[in-house]
């Protein structure tokens, strides 16, 4: 075995201990979600996080930031849901730095809508904390249930 | 197969597709396939078997679309059976719209053959500019 193998076989097994690490990591975040506990998903977004909501919906864009993440997402959305927000993990597929997860909303609104959305969510890991987080969901849902945020509105 | 050979696989049919020979990849589609369209909106339905998801919803897709029509992949990501894909479309309506939606597919594989597709996309933009899937079309419950 040449030594560039040996680098070669080490390097493989980096990998998939990292693969295995954020599996665990991103695995724990959705099972205190499913119960509508949010501290470990708050404990892992790093500071220069990019959330991106994809599409072309009202709440579609680049949050830049956990303070953006935290102030022009989470909160405004947390205006429009009653009680715990629930996301079910239903499918998780790692491989290196990325953990994609297939999700289910069971929410309601404050004015007793229900709004289960479904999710994959696209996530890229670095050192165990989140730093870029793709949402794909049914945009069009979101604009039937929850309409758009606040500072869409008052644009 | 292993998880390197899936994504190797889509990589080439997906590749080979954005450039304009989707043969591959259709003939990569098992007779059995299920592609699910998530979500609560007019599109959003299971097609169970290659029949009709080349009926219903890709031949309902060819009588909308012009000509030319195509996703680029952008990132795969592999795990045993699974191949996770993220694509934009760049496409274009028969009545000249801009169709450009962004995708996420999960791909399931067996034995080199596409048994499972998921597809999570801006179902906001598909009913603006696509509009609502025909009833007539529609897959039982």
């Amino acid at each position: 075995m040449s030594g560039a193998e040996i680098m070669s076989n080490a390097e493989s097994r980096a990998v998939e201990n990292e693969t295995v690490e954020n599996k665990r990591i991103i695995q724990q975040v959705f099972d205190a979600l499913a119960e509508g506990r949010t501290q470990a998903m708050l404990d892992h977004l790093a500071e220069d996080i990019s959330f991106v909501v994809m599409g072309t919906g009202s709440w579609s864009r680049s949050y830049d930031g956990k303070a953006a993440v935290l102030a022009e997402l989470f909160a405004p959305l947390r205006a429009k849901l009653a009680g715990q927000i629930i996301l079910a993990p239903l499918r998780l597929i790692a491989e290196g730095d990325h953990v994609v997860v297939q999700a289910k909303g069971r929410n309601m609104t404050v004015d007793g809508k229900a709004y289960g959305n479904t999710y994959c969510n696209v996530i890229r890991l670095e050192g165990g904390l989140i730093r870029e987080w793709i949402e794909y969901c049914d945009t069009l849902l979101i604009e039937t249930t929850l309409g758009p945020p606040p500072a869409a509105r008052a644009r | 197969m292993t998880a390197a050979t899936n994504k190797q696989l889509m990589q080439d049919l997906l590749g080979r597709a954005a450039a304009g020979d989707r043969a591959p990849y259709l003939a990569a589609i098992a007779d059995d396939v299920t592609m699910t369209v998530t979500g609560q909106y007019s599109w959003a339905q299971t097609f169970r078997g290659k029949a009709a998801l080349l009926r219903d919803l890709y031949g309902h897709l060819a009588t909308l679309l012009a000509e030319g029509r195509r996703t680029i992949p952008l990132r795969f990501i592999a795990e045993n059976d699974v191949v996770v894909v993220e694509g934009k479309g760049e496409m274009r309506t028969k009545a000249g719209a801009t169709y450009d939606n962004d995708y996420c597919l999960i791909y399931r594989l067996r034995e080199g053959r596409i048994v499972e597709i998921r597809e999570y996309c801006d179902s906001a933009l598909t009913e603006r500019v696509l509009g609502p899937f025909p009833a007539e079309r529609k897959q039982p419950a």
